[in-house]
């Protein structure tokens, strides 16, 4: 008899169900296909299949045996593709610099004479074993954690055991630092324009409140390139500010303000602060209008009434406006890439880098994954925090 | 009833864990303006809910006109609906409002203007027949809703608190219309209110509900003056309730014992046994203050509190720690707080309830 | 009190102009006759505007822009309001939440980070360098405001008003026809308006997936900006705060007066 409720239920799926579909293929699909891109390494497995049958006894530390040698002749011999064999010489490189100039003419010494080669002979690289370490890691397995481990400025070392990477090897602890520093210094600056505006905000009524909110609401509306390009436009220097700070003869020469960090900073939380002020006004509208003159007719100070009473209860539109801006913020890569300098690019302008610029997809799908992750915490957080506010509504 | 239009029967509905109605049988004649009365949350409104079809009994059977409808859907149930908010579509005319359910049977176009003026005139809502009902006060939404649900002359109208959003003045009004139209159209109307005096006004039958049950059914002047329980004599109405053992039957009627030893007696008490605890229900009006023989009982009482309410005193009283109302015109001598009273009252105006 | 009123005063004003004064200072610019971004403006003229409008690469990113634009608002607003009828009621069960909860998930996941999948999935179905791609990669991110302004309006639908309709005769479809969609007009507009904006201010995912053929008008900006900064961006710039304005007061009219309607 509970048929006509399952019904109701079916036929909620049944609505669901074509967006669902489309964002599992469309949304969901391609953030698993980057995910797997930072953990597959299929090229060296399928360009070095016998190698990697005949390293698989090998102990990793002794010198290589004559059975390695003769299968990785053979590979190198089968491996017509030069799109494959490219790919295959940089997943090498990647692993240990070296092996650009060592596989040209390893692979020109193999396709020019037939029979067995002594690599030892051709390049007394191949008698050291830490290259065929790497030979072998690529080739006995598809899936790797390098990148993953890279992300995070770690490599595994000849043993497999974990280690740092060697300070001027890699950037990424550091570009991370850098993201969460500008992240956070734009949440701040939010938090420390936002809070105070929302306040007057719900202070006010009738036209200068919505003047306040039209003045939150149209940069909200408009265009995130246009609003980049007017501070592009407004930062350069030649431009408004500049010319206004040198006409007053606050400065000689022009202040430099694009292609840095200010700039950026300025930029975001402009872009920014309408997350932060909304979520704190509604916040504060909630708050019945009594509640300051209840706390004043209490004998309570205005200040002291402020801190104790609507600093408080604004408190959580705080939290909030924060996660939102800081959240956001973690992923910024317009503002960045247009007002910052080489120094002030966040984690996603290094995730475009590696992408477009270099084709690096597994370092590309690492560095996402960790970006992914920090955001979706954020998110879950922010989430728990709003249903627990609705809950107590 | 012998040949009842409606029959709930054994119909119960549950939402999760929650069961709102238990076992209900219930039967609905033809042309009868039955009322179902309760506080929030006794399932009144979930009956309604389940005979328009918008809810489905969890188990049990409804039948309309011989035919079993509890699967059916609500547009091919052929009952009208006006809703406590009257419902009416804010982005179509008042007429079109109207018209909604004939263009949904697909009437000629011709056809649905002639009968839309006449259900507009029957409300007198004929000038306003452009307006949109945002623009319309309450009294005048709600005719607009009672015109919707009675155009396609639907076989029973049903209808959910539809007046609890006037003010008092226009509710009485809007009573008298519908009874009115009751009885000029023959319509039947099951009507659901949580209003007791707006119950005991229209209403051919009443049906108290209580916890997903029927306290009790039958004509208004039944219930107000034989109440089965002692729940349904404190919902429609007022009384006093007064507890006390039997002591003698006699005749039909029986001696009983108050707490201080005081005696009344009980007109009608067919079911009780002696030495059994009784409750007993008094309508407050009954009871006269003064000794009168002929009355049968009386008892002594300290009036603590005396209330003007304008057409009628309120006196309260205490007899035997048990509180007393009385009820009486103005035209009593004045009477002092504190003061001993004889108050009488009938062994017939004595009526035994159930807990 | 009045020291306290007049910073608030002074605050107010201050961010205030913060937030609306870049906005306001590149309008004129958009009107400057030389080739340089700068202030005090030597002369007026419209050759920037006529620039935009009939230079190649502007001209045809405009178009694309509308191709791109109108193909992502039809497919996020029918996808969007139909997600969103499933997921009306306030009681949801489990698996509805859960679903609800994925259908805004876009609006979260940092753009390159989609980017990249988008590339690498797009690339291996041939979805790359197609207006379908773009469209596609688009509406993922322009449907959560379809869903959010649908679900807004329709749970503000009072539910008796299509039980009277059912009551009524009406059957299901024509409840959803006559009632429920009339009514949500309002946030299926609103939805489709910012899906038409969201697609229109799209650059990541656009870098990622589409070609040189379907460089959109934000993709030129953005390129230009970075490449060769000209007037053309102010005049760009002019066009999309007036854009915005313009249905800004449109929303806010056809909302006025729906509320006098009721």
């Amino acid at each position: 008899m509970n048929a006509p409720r399952l019904s109701k239920q079916v036929i909620s799926l049944v609505l669901v169900a074509p967006l669902l579909l489309f964002l599992v293929v469309f949304f969901a699909f391609p953030l698993v296909t980057m995910m797997k891109s930072a953990v597959s390494d299929p090229v060296a497995a399928r360009a070095l299949p016998a190698t990697a049958r005949a390293v698989a006894g090998w102990d990793r530390v002794s010198p290589p045996t004559e059975a390695m040698k003769t299968a990785f002749v053979a590979d190198i011999r089968q491996i017509n593709d030069d799109q494959l064999f490219g790919d295959l010489v940089r997943r090498l490189n990647s692993a240990k610099s070296g092996f650009r100039t060592l596989m040209t003419k390893t692979r020109a010494a193999a396709s020019n004479a037939a029979g067995t080669i002594d690599l030892i002979a051709l390049d007394k690289r191949w008698a050291d074993p830490s290259y065929w370490q790497a030979v072998s890691v690529a080739a006995s397995s598809s899936i790797t954690d390098r990148n993953l481990l890279a992300a995070v400025d770690l490599q595994r070392d000849a043993s497999g055991a974990i280690t740092a990477l060697a300070a001027d090897a890699s950037a990424n602890k550091t570009i991370m630092l850098r993201t969460f520093v500008m992240a956070l210094t734009v949440t701040v600056a939010c938090v420390l324009i936002g809070l105070p505006f929302a306040m007057i905000a719900a202070s006010l009524d009738g036209w200068k409140r919505q003047l306040l909110l039209g003045a939150v609401l149209l940069p909200l509306w408009t265009s995130l390139l246009v609003r980049t390009a007017a501070w592009f436009i407004l930062l350069q220097d030649t431009g408004l500010i500049n010319s206004a700070l040198m006409q007053l003869g606050l400065t000689s020469g022009p202040v430099p303000l694009i292609f840095n960090r200010t700039g950026v900073i300025i930029a975001m939380t402009h872009v920014l602060l309408p997350f932060m002020v909304l979520p704190i006004f509604s916040v504060l509208i909630g708050i019945p209008k009594n509640l300051m003159p209840a706390a004043a007719s209490l004998g309570a100070h205005p200040v002291r009434a402020f801190w104790a009473v609507l600093l408080p209860l604004s408190l959580r539109g705080v939290v909030s406006g924060s996660l939102l801006v800081f959240m956001s913020a973690l992923g910024y890569y317009i503002t960045p890439a247009l007002i910052g300098g080489a120094k002030d690019q966040m984690i996603s302008s290094v995730i475009a880098y590696y992408a477009t610029g270099a084709a690096n997809w597994g370092m590309a799908g690492a560095l996402g994954l960790v970006l992914l992750s920090a955001t979706l915490i954020l998110y879950a957080v922010y989430l728990r925090l709003s249903s627990e506010r609705e809950a107590r509504a | 009833m012998s040949n009842p239009f409606i029959r709930l029967e054994e119909v119960s509905k549950s939402f999760g864990l929650l069961t709102v109605v238990e076992g209900l049988n219930l039967e609905i004649g033809k042309g009868e303006f039955i009322s179902l009365l309760g506080p929030s949350g006794s399932g009144k409104t979930t009956i309604l809910m389940m005979l328009a079809g918008f809810e489905n009994p969890t188990s049990g059977a409804i039948w309309a006109g011989g035919k079993r409808i509890d699967s059916l859907p609500p547009h091919r149930r052929n009952m009208g609906v006006v809703f406590q908010n009257y419902a009416l579509f804010p982005h179509m005319t008042v007429s079109e409002n109207v018209a909604f359910p004939l263009k949904m049977r697909g009437l000629p176009r011709a056809l649905i203007k002639e009968r839309v003026e006449k259900a507009l005139d029957m409300v007198q809502l004929g000038s306003l027949a452009e307006r949109r009902p945002s623009q319309l006060s309450g009294g005048q939404q709600q005719r607009v809703a009672l015109a919707r649900a009675l155009i396609f002359e639907p076989e029973v109208v049903l209808m959910d608190e539809p007046l609890g959003a006037l003010d008092k003045q226009l509710r009485e009004q809007m009573q008298l219309d519908i009874r009115d139209l009751h009885r000029r159209l023959e319509l039947t109307i099951v009507f659901v209110t949580h209003d007791q005096s707006e119950a005991l006004t229209m209403s051919d039958r009443i049906a108290i509900f209580n916890r997903g049950k029927i306290e009790q059914i039958g004509k208004p002047s039944d219930i107000y003056d034989h109440p089965s329980t002692q729940f349904v004599a404190e919902f429609i109405g007022e009384t006093n309730l007064v507890r006390g053992c039997v002591q003698t039957i006699e005749g039909g009627t029986a001696r009983v014992q108050l707490p201080g030893g005081q005696v009344v007696f009980v007109a009608a008490a067919t079911d009780l046994r002696p030495n059994g605890s009784v409750c007993l229900s008094i309508r407050p009006e009954r009871i006269k203050v003064g000794r009168r023989e002929a009355a049968g009982n009386n008892i002594t009482a300290a009036i603590f509190d005396v209330v003007y309410h304008g057409d009628h005193l309120r006196l309260l009283a205490r007899s035997d720690g048990q509180g007393l109302v009385v009820k009486t015109d103005r035209s009593q001598p004045t009477l002092s707080i504190g003061e001993e009273v004889q108050l009488s009252f009938l062994p017939s105006d004595c009526w035994v309830v159930r807990p | 009190m009045n020291v306290l009123r007049f910073s608030k005063l002074v605050f107010g004003s201050a961010t205030v102009f913060f937030l609306i004064a870049p906005l306001i200072a590149i309008l004129p610019l958009a009107f400057t006759d030389s080739v340089f971004l700068n202030y005090p403006i030597p002369g007026y003229s419209t050759r920037w505007f006529e620039e935009l409008f009939t230079a190649g690469v502007w001209q045809r990113s405009i178009i694309n822009s509308l191709i791109i634009g109108c193909g992502t608002t039809v497919l996020a607003t029918v996808l969007g309001t139909v997600g969103a009828l499933g997921l009306r009621d306030r009681q949801l069960s489990l698996a509805l939440a859960t679903i609800k909860t994925i259908f805004l998930l876009p609006m979260v996941v940092p753009a390159v980070v989609l980017g990249v999948g988008m590339q690498l999935m797009f690339a291996r179905y041939g979805l790359t360098n197609t207006y379908l791609g773009v469209i596609i990669a688009h509406t993922v991110v322009a449907v959560p405001f379809v869903v959010v302004n649908v679900l807004a309006v329709l749970q503000g639908i009072d539910r008796r008003l299509e039980q009277a309709a059912a009551s009524l005769g009406a059957a299901p479809v024509t409840v959803l026809k006559q009632v429920t969609l009339p009514l949500a007009l309002p946030g299926i507009v609103s939805g489709a308006v910012f899906a038409f904006a969201t697609s229109l201010d799209e650059v990541v995912l656009t870098l990622f997936v589409a070609g040189p053929n379907q460089r959109t008008l934000a993709r030129q900006m953005f390129s230009t900006i970075r490449e060769n900064i000209s007037p053309a961006i102010a005049a760009a710039a002019f066009v999309f705060i007036v854009g915005t304005v313009l249905i800004a007061v449109v929303l806010n009219f056809s909302r006025g007066t729906k509320q006098a309607n009721g």
